[in-house]
């Protein structure tokens, strides 16, 4: 599903482009409307305006559904998190459940097909690709 | 064009100060009573000012309003300040000189609880109901009963045969959370409201929180597609403000990595619209070469989207022979490219007739709004910041201005691609000349305390014209830092184009003014 | 074993058993149909923009729509509040039976048809019109405003690419002097149709592409402006078979133009249902080839262009087509 909120969107974006190719995978089709969505990549930062449509269309989805939370934004509030602060959601998993957290502002497209491997174990509980070498 | 004999005559009870442009980024100061207000904007509507930015600073012991007018033709930037009760701040509206000023002020409304007289629509604009003080006052002052009834968002009311579209916050062609209300007869729309702020992320209120080094990550995450531009803006201020020099090689790094910014910004902005037409397959095209630019600046910067580069009085690390050899190779590659994008693209029938003569601007209109970028050189005004105002190592590059001639989509599309191709010459005249030396300068001050004072700088970044107002007290901290985007002003004219439209090109014009929301909402 | 089969052929009609055969086939024709051409979009879409698409989840992907299709099946189906229930269980339905039944009349090679009528070409005809109604009825039903945009438009679209489309057909039913989708093909064994009728063919293909909604002309569905048009509120396997349903469209209008224009079964060397296939399938590719290079034409521009060109072009093609065979 195309959920792009803010910055990381775009990282979202380059990872269905010719170099990462999501689609790969099978993961390419980004549908519009959450009635045919699987997955919800929250891309970027939740305000409290944001939350309720956050909120609506997690529930419009049908189960099984997973979510990534994509960057520090989306996982704490990341770099927008001050005292005082009166805008924000200090994380997506405050509203709805989150499967995968892909750090980064803004992760790598390899971050977030990473996040997806991850989503594959979780429902598979067999790892696609090895592990790479610890020494990198 | 403006003249301060002339202003002193009309206004006498104004207090009217020339000031050292090249110090503080603006030309004339006028400080009027709020009363006056109206009558000073009529006057520089009449010779062909736009209003540049319109945003309130608190004092604690009063509210200032700030204006500033400028003009298209020789830069002459006019600051209009009046000073405001905080205990009951009124002030006049002008959103009737200038449409601009309607959205202007319902967001000082909003954040600083000034109500102007003969506004409209004074409703939430970024926040909503949950928030109950104004944000952006330096003392936290409760939002009153009377003003929260105000705020509330009016409902539309629906009548025989129109029905209201919400399209966003969550759609596919708005590009990101932008919302907007559509009144729809069948397939024509009859009226539209832009609603903001569902990627409000403070950025404004941020800067008063944090010394001018912790605030460097942020412009980037303004507008995450001109990073670059974004951060030299900052930087560029800061350094006017401490007296800082900058290397003549970091100027000529800075000129160069803006512009291979500019250049992806253009690319995906392409991109975009193009799937907004419904062609996706360019998408995947112009981001190929995207990435080649991202390579590119990811080898000095070290990172792909939100870049923080800059330094105050520099660069974070110097470029390489490595960073030249791929810039010129990404420019021979760039330049072939050009004419793939003409067969694919411009020469197709089905994407003439949809841009041809959609969204048509004009300068009357440009003016109300203060629009700018590509947008308004759509229109024929060669208005552009590099050139009218020169920065960084433009000064010392000879480029052309493309304009357009009927400010359509069309228009915006074809300047949008000669600006890339005028982006690589830049880019190649900068290499050439690239001078060695120092790239940070040295003897930096370990803390940054400017002195007190304002001061305005401006920069062209891929949407337009973007300035940064700083206000500073003497610490470390800024007291005040305004942001005036181009995104902003360039969507504001959306309702008015939209008009009369099917839907399919309220959404082309949409995609091409190049709106980024995180920079719209900050 | 042999005797039982003859007596139960003796007990239903050897034509009976022939229908049901041929609807069982062709049932998996069309699923088969469908889940190779969602792979195939990818793979073409990936191809044309620079990418190789599908590929880890079994041999070049092969096996990607068939781990589509049982996540689609295993998806939870959900009936949105205030969707008018009735209509909205219908649509999917209304939406599936008319293609089914046009493919019993195609002829694939020769003898390989389920039914020879004599009205062919009007049976095809009449139950894809049908399709119009399902998405209508999904737009309607699913209360949502995006949809109905959806549905309107499609009425729209459909109804003035029908007449261009029937048009052209209609010029080759008239130089045949028949109905029955064999006769045409048999026609066609000195040239086919399309050396005689280029014109009608370009009309007839246009609108077919119109009649699928397919882009340029994909309004109904328009993702950038509808969401998704008007299946927005449409989830799991409903959702699912108006997937399959708009691949099946796009291989009937494909099969139809081979039938009509491109020699249907005939061919050298190759059996009849090969050569069938293969023309079938390249129109079908290029099908999927405009979705990915043209963007999508505007409302008016759509109308405009078949009442104003398309319409007025097949008519005065009609009528020159019929002198001359009078002549």
């Amino acid at each position: 599903m195309t959920f792009g909120l803010a910055c990381c969107a775009i990282e979202m974006m380059a990872t269905a482009m010719a170099r990462f190719d999501i689609d790969r995978f099978g993961a390419g089709i980004f549908r519009a409307t959450p009635r045919q969505s699987d997955l919800m990549i929250v891309a970027g930062t939740v305000t409290k305006k944001m939350a309720p449509t956050v909120v609506t269309l997690y529930e419009q989805m049908p189960s099984p559904k997973w979510v990534i939370a994509l960057g520090n934004c989306a996982i704490s509030g990341g770099p927008f998190v001050f005292e005082g602060q009166y805008n924000l959601v200090e994380g997506v998993d405050l509203l709805i459940p989150v499967d995968v957290y892909v750090p980064g502002c803004p992760p790598r497209p390899e971050g977030l097909l990473e996040g997806l491997m991850k989503i594959e174990e979780k429902i598979t509980g067999k790892r696609r690709f090895p592990v790479p070498d610890k020494r990198w | 064009m403006v003249e301060i004999e002339e202003l002193k005559r009309l206004f006498p009870r104004a207090e009217i100060a020339e000031i050292p442009y090249e110090e503080r980024g603006y030309h004339l100061s006028i400080a009027v009573e709020k009363g006056d207000i109206p009558d000073v904007a009529d006057t520089f509507a009449k010779k062909g000012c736009y209003l540049f930015d319109l945003f309130c600073v608190d004092y604690l012991d009063f509210l200032e309003l700030v204006y500033f007018f400028n003009n298209h033709s020789a830069p002459y930037r006019i600051k209009v300040t009046t000073k405001l009760d905080p205990e009951q701040p009124t002030a006049p509206s002008i959103s009737r000189i200038f449409t601009i000023a309607h959205w202007y002020e319902r967001e000082i409304h909003e954040f600083f609880g000034v109500f102007f007289e003969g506004h409209p629509n004074l409703t939430y604009l970024f926040l909503h109901e949950g928030i109950d003080f104004y944000p952006l006052r330096k003392k936290q002052v409760k939002v009153s009963e009377e003003d929260k009834k105000r705020l509330m968002p009016k409902p539309p009311g629906e009548e025989e045969d129109t029905f209201f579209i919400n399209l966003g916050p969550q759609h596919p062609s708005t590009h990101g959370v932008l919302r907007v209300i559509l009144k729809m007869d069948g397939e024509y729309i009859l009226w539209a409201e832009p609603v903001l702020g569902y990627l409000h992320r403070m950025h404004e209120k941020m800067a008063e929180n944090r010394t001018y080094q912790q605030f460097l990550p942020n412009p980037g995450r303004m507008d995450y597609m001109g990073a670059l531009n974004f951060n030299l803006a900052h930087v560029k201020a800061v350094e006017k403000l401490c007296g800082i020099e900058v290397p003549e090689r970091a100027e000529y790094v800075r000129t160069i990595t803006c512009e291979l910014n500019r250049i992806g910004s253009h690319l995906l902005w392409l991109g975009a619209f193009l799937a907004d037409l419904g062609g996706l397959t360019p998408f995947l095209y112009v981001f190929d070469d995207r990435e080649q630019v991202l390579d590119i600046l990811e080898a000095v910067t070290g990172s792909r989207l939100t870049y923080s580069y800059f330094r105050f009085g520099g660069l974070y690390n110097d470029v390489d022979g490595e960073f030249i050899e791929k810039t010129k190779r990404f420019i021979e590659r760039l330049r072939g490219r050009f004419d793939m994008y003409n067969r694919l693209i411009t020469g197709n029938v089905i994407f003439i007739n949809r841009v041809k003569g959609v969204g048509i601007m004009d300068e009357a209109l440009i003016r109300r709004y203060g629009s700018s970028g590509p947008v308004i050189r759509s229109t024929g005004l060669p208005y552009d910041i590099r050139k009218k105002e020169p920065y960084a190592a433009y000064r010392d590059i000879d480029f052309e201005i493309p304009t357009g001639v009927n400010g359509d989509n069309m228009d915006r599309y074809m300047i949008r691609l000669k600006e890339m191709e005028i982006s690589l010459n830049i880019i190649e005249e900068a290499i050439n000349r690239l001078p060695d030396g120092p790239y940070r300068a040295e003897k930096l001050p370990k803390k940054l305390k400017p002195p007190k004072g304002d001061l305005l700088s401006t920069v062209e970044s891929p949407r337009g014209e973007l300035g940064v107002y700083i206000v500073s007290d003497e610490t470390e901290i800024p007291y005040r830092m305004r942001w005036r985007v181009p995104s902003y002003s360039n969507l504001m004219t959306f309702p008015e184009l939209a008009r009369g439209c099917l839907i399919a090109d309220a959404i082309a014009i949409l995609g091409s003014y190049d709106i980024v929301v995180p920079e719209i909402d900050r | 074993m042999t005797d039982v089969l003859k007596i139960a052929v003796e007990a239903i009609g050897q034509d009976t058993l022939r229908v049901i055969l041929g609807l069982i086939g062709v049932l998996i024709l069309v699923v088969i149909n469908a889940l190779m051409l969602t792979w195939a979009e990818r793979k073409v879409a990936g191809h044309m923009q620079r990418r190789i698409a599908a590929k880890e989840v079994g041999p070049f992907g092969l096996i990607q729509p068939i781990a589509d299709s049982l996540k689609l099946l295993g998806k939870e189906l959900i009936t949105p509040m205030k969707v008018d229930r009735v209509l909205y269980f219908l649509a999917p339905v209304i939406c599936f039976i008319p293609v089914l039944v046009s493919f019993v009349v195609i002829p694939f090679g020769e003898g390989l048809q389920v039914r020879d009528i004599n009205v062919g070409i009007l049976v095809i005809l009449a139950f894809s019109s049908l399709s119009v109604l399902s998405i209508f009825i999904a737009g309607w039903g699913s209360n949502n405003k995006y949809s109905l945009i959806g549905a309107a438009r499609s009425v729209a679209q459909n109804i003035a690419y029908e007449v261009p489309l029937l048009l052209s057909l209609l010029i080759v039913v008239i130089m045949v002097g028949s109905l029955s989708l064999k006769d045409i093909v048999e026609a066609q064994k000195g040239m086919w149709f399309i050396l005689y009728q280029p014109i009608a063919f370009l009309i007839y293909f246009i609108a077919g592409v119109a009649e699928t909604n397919r882009t340029p002309f994909d309004l109904p569905e328009a993702e950038s402006e509808l969401v998704a048009g008007f299946h927005t509120e449409y989830s799991g396997m409903r959702f699912a078979i108006f997937f399959l349903a708009e691949y099946t469209n796009i291989m009937i209008i494909s099969a139809v133009a081979t039938t009509f224009f491109l020699g249907g079964y005939l061919g050298p060397y190759l059996p009849g249902i090969v050569w069938f296939l293969i023309k079938t399938y390249f129109l079908v590719f290029v099908i999927l080839w405009f979705r990915w290079t043209f963007p999508r034409v505007r409302f008016d521009q759509l109308l405009n262009f078949s009442w104003k060109i398309l319409i007025p072009v097949s008519f005065i093609n009609l009528i020159v087509t019929g002198g001359i065979l009078k002549l």
